[in-house]
């Protein structure tokens, strides 16, 4: 997998980024014909797209995977309600109901078509009835990476309230009340996040992404196809990494509150050819300055556990000391994946 | 003071004319005024009649006006002047009017064309009887400073003792009239013993700023009948049927335009965020490519630079950047970027090119054009160069405001402007013109 230069004129990027990437993704698996596009800024959130070749036969969420019902405290039935298609669940999906407590989900799984598959590992998001988040647009939503290891390390663990002590922790990290509801993060703030959707804009035939915070690797993340992935995008884009990057923005704020606003510091050139040529220079600056954040990811023995299969596809736990997650994969190909760093309290940094 | 400071000052500076008790007339903003009007009478009071215009700036042109000399003016502008004032006099809260005529009173401003505007205002608005009812003292003030004490007394004495049109009459005060019965009731309405009673009118009998009637709830079809249209159509509705219906509303929009000549620029963001998703998918890119559909049969040129995707596809990031440099390339005489404000592929790029394009001698002014879901969005984390003019929209009717301010950035603008400011003026001066029949 390479960085590739999308923009007109930029320059290439150094090719130990290539490698880098590769290295993120556990054992031998391949991103063969994968590539990295130009990374898009927000505030301290960073997004590199990855496209490459569609793995066919595999149902988008929005299309395919329907919330069945929720019966009782961490119990959430889904259904795949396509004629044909396995249906891959998103990992730590959340969904959003009326009238029950709002669940996210520990654990990736595969649904045929037409079966439906009990969850009974789920955790509930909501101590108390304390209100439901809205619904509208974002049918679903992904765990704040802040949640994400908390959460794969507490997949099998049928306890609904597992999650509530984590959530009211970071809750309190990011001046809220401290209390296990998600919905303070989600609804709440949610104009802000929501915002990264536009902030950071999907690309044509995006079908997957690296996100980081701060300049911090956050997450991998990577869909059979970029339907696929759009259906996923906003709830990665605001919730999953957004949430991080929301809280980044306030502490880099408050640390740097500048007196006056800060004039934009004018290119050094004389012409416009030559300011073309500053903004190219510039623009390959940064695009390399995200390459070394990819090589100054550290590296390490990444253990995988396969969990479920379906035909071909084997569906893997992925753990390692600076990335976990799950991935699906059909021999050495990677299918889906969604790894994300462990998200230390970077509030005291 | 070029024409976009001006007008920018004079749509956002809302501190109202006082006149303290016993003091001097509190007019903060006096020397911009009489600068913009030394240096150019009629182009002056014309841009207190753009759209936007604050009702206390308006009173202020009203106020300059009417306070200066007209010595060697022709006799166009003399009328231009003249019906500007008579519009602006129908067209302000009386309050407001009211404030401006006690304060050429404080100014001793005693012209022939202020005597004629203070006459008529006093004696000839449609709601005269009750304004003298609500502020007879102050009236009988502006109407003793318009004609000297001694002359308005002379003239209420004859009213009073029956003269209907002697010759004294005529000459000293009918003649300024265009209903000159009015005189003969409502003069002595302003020496009657009569307490003051009722409250002022509030509104202005002349509407200068077009009604607009704001929807409860916002959605991506009710915010001008061109883009509601471009939504169906890029929803895919029937295209015949709405392709006729657009080029009608377009003609219906553009009918009130002069021409521009001269060539703009438009960097149109056809990224992912201008079509949006939900209940708004659509309604950014939609106004955005009315505006386009707009300026393209107003300018005489426009070039036109797409960001992203395009206008039927958009998608993409947002490099408004290059947008800005490539449409510099077409020589144009303004460059406008449209976008909803999000720049996400190397953001902070387009500040820092707006930041160099003066250092490097491009002179072509640039200016932002923000694409908004409602009059109310939050741009806080939307504006990617502060520092270029910027102003936004959301509503076809917005364009009355946009086109102005956009085409006032440039030189090839300024006969724009003011043909557009004239067509403006005729057409309040028709409307003033059968106010004052009506009340006549």
């Amino acid at each position: 997998m390479t960085l590739h230069d999308t923009p007109r004129d930029a320059p290439a990027v150094p090719s130990t980024a290539a490698t880098t990437l590769d290295t993120l993704m556990p054992g031998p698996l391949s991103l063969a014909g994968h590539r990295l596009g130009t990374p898009q800024r927000a505030g301290a959130l960073t997004m590199v797209p990855i496209s490459g070749p569609a793995y066919p036969g595999i149902v988008p969420p929005r299309r395919g995977l329907k919330l069945a019902r929720v019966d009782g405290y961490g119990r959430v039935e889904l259904h795949n309600g396509a004629a044909d298609g396995v249906a891959i669940v998103p990992l730590h999906i959340g969904y959003i109901q009326d009238a029950a407590q709002n669940h996210a989900l520990c654990r990736s799984a595969f649904i045929a078509p037409g079966q439906s598959l009990m969850f009974d590992d789920a955790c509930c998001v909501q101590a108390s009835q304390g209100g439901y988040l809205t619904a509208r647009d974002q049918w679903f939503f992904v765990l704040p990476v802040e949640l994400r290891m908390r959460a794969l390390q507490l997949r099998g663990v049928h306890d609904y309230a597992k999650l509530w002590g984590d959530i009211a922790a970071l809750n309190e990290r990011y001046g809220l009340p401290a209390r296990g509801h998600l919905e303070q993060i989600l609804s709440r703030k949610r104009p802000v996040l929501t915002q990264f959707q536009s902030r950071i804009e999907l690309q044509p035939g995006q079908l997957g992404a690296v996100f980081f915070v701060d300049g911090h690797l956050a997450g991998v993340e990577l869909a059979p196809d970029p339907e696929y992935f759009a259906d996923v995008w906003p709830a990665l884009v605001c919730f999953a990494y957004g949430v991080a990057a929301w809280h980044a923005e306030r502490q880099r704020r408050a640390k740097h509150a500048p007196a006056a606003p800060v004039a934009a510091q004018p290119f050094e050139a004389t012409t416009l050819s030559e300011l073309r040529a500053a903004l190219d220079r510039d623009r390959a600056a940064r695009i390399a300055q995200v390459a070394d954040w990819l090589a100054d990811v550290p590296t390490g023995p990444l253990q995988t556990t396969e969990e479920e299969r379906y035909l071909n596809l084997r569906l893997s736990t992925v753990t390692g000391p600076h990335l976990a997650g799950q991935v699906v994969t059909d021999g050495d190909r990677a299918v889906y994946a969604s790894l994300f760093a462990p998200w230390p309290d970077r509030t005291a940094q | 003071m070029d024409t976009p400071t001006l007008l920018t000052h004079l749509e956002s500076h809302a501190v109202p004319l006082t006149l303290p008790r016993g003091g001097t007339l509190r007019w903060d903003d006096a020397d911009l005024h009489r600068a913009a009007y030394t240096a150019d009478p009629e182009g002056y009071a014309l841009l207190g009649l753009t759209p936007g215009v604050h009702p206390w700036q308006r009173a202020r042109v009203l106020l300059q006006v009417l306070a200066a000399s007209q010595a060697g003016f022709d006799d166009a502008t003399r009328a231009t002047l003249a019906r500007v004032a008579r519009v602006l006099t129908l067209g302000l809260p009386p309050a407001h009017v009211i404030t401006v005529l006690l304060a050429l009173r404080r100014l001793r401003a005693n012209h022939k064309h202020t005597t004629r505007a203070t006459l008529r205002f006093v004696l000839e608005h449609p709601d005269a009887d009750a304004l003298i009812a609500a502020r007879r003292p102050a009236l009988r003030d502006c109407f003793e400073h318009a004609l000297g004490k001694t002359t308005a007394r002379g003239c209420a004495r004859r009213i009073a003792d029956g003269d209907t049109g002697s010759d004294y009459l005529q000459r000293r005060l009918l003649r300024f009239l265009t209903a000159p019965r009015h005189a003969l009731t409502r003069v002595p309405a302003l020496y009657a013993a009569a307490p003051q009673t009722g409250s002022t009118p509030h509104d202005p009998v002349l509407a200068v700023e077009r009604p607009r009637p704001r929807p409860g709830t916002v959605t991506a079809t009710n915010r001008g009948d061109i883009a509601a249209t471009l939504v169906h159509l890029y929803r895919g509705g029937p295209a015949e049927e709405l392709y006729v219906a657009l080029g009608r509303y377009l003609a219906d929009a553009v009918a009130a335009y002069p021409r521009f000549q001269g060539t703009v620029a438009l960097v149109l963001d056809a990224s992912a965020s201008m079509r949006g998703y939900g209940d708004r998918e659509w309604a950014l890119m939609s106004q955005t490519a009315a505006l386009r559909m707009v300026l393209s049969q107003i300018c005489e040129r426009l070039e036109v630079v797409e960001v992203g995707g395009e206008e039927r596809l958009p998608r993409g990031a947002t490099d408004l950047a290059t947008g800005v440099l490539d449409a510099l390339a077409a020589g144009p005489d303004l460059v406008a970027v449209v976008s909803d404000g999000y720049e996400n592929l190397f953001p902070g790029d387009l500040a820092r090119v707006a930041a160099t394009l003066p250092r490097i001698g491009v002179t072509t002014p640039v200016v932002f054009c923000h694409a908004m879901f409602t009059a109310t969005d939050d741009l806080s984390l939307r504006r990617p160069a502060p520092a270029l003019p910027q102003r936004g929209f959301w509503h076809q009717d917005d364009f009355d405001a946009l086109l102005p301010w956009m085409f006032g950035h440039c030189a090839a603008g300024g006969p724009w402007l003011r043909a557009a400011l004239r067509t403006r003026l005729d057409a309040l001066d028709r409307q003033a013109a059968q106010i004052g029949g009506t009340a006549a």
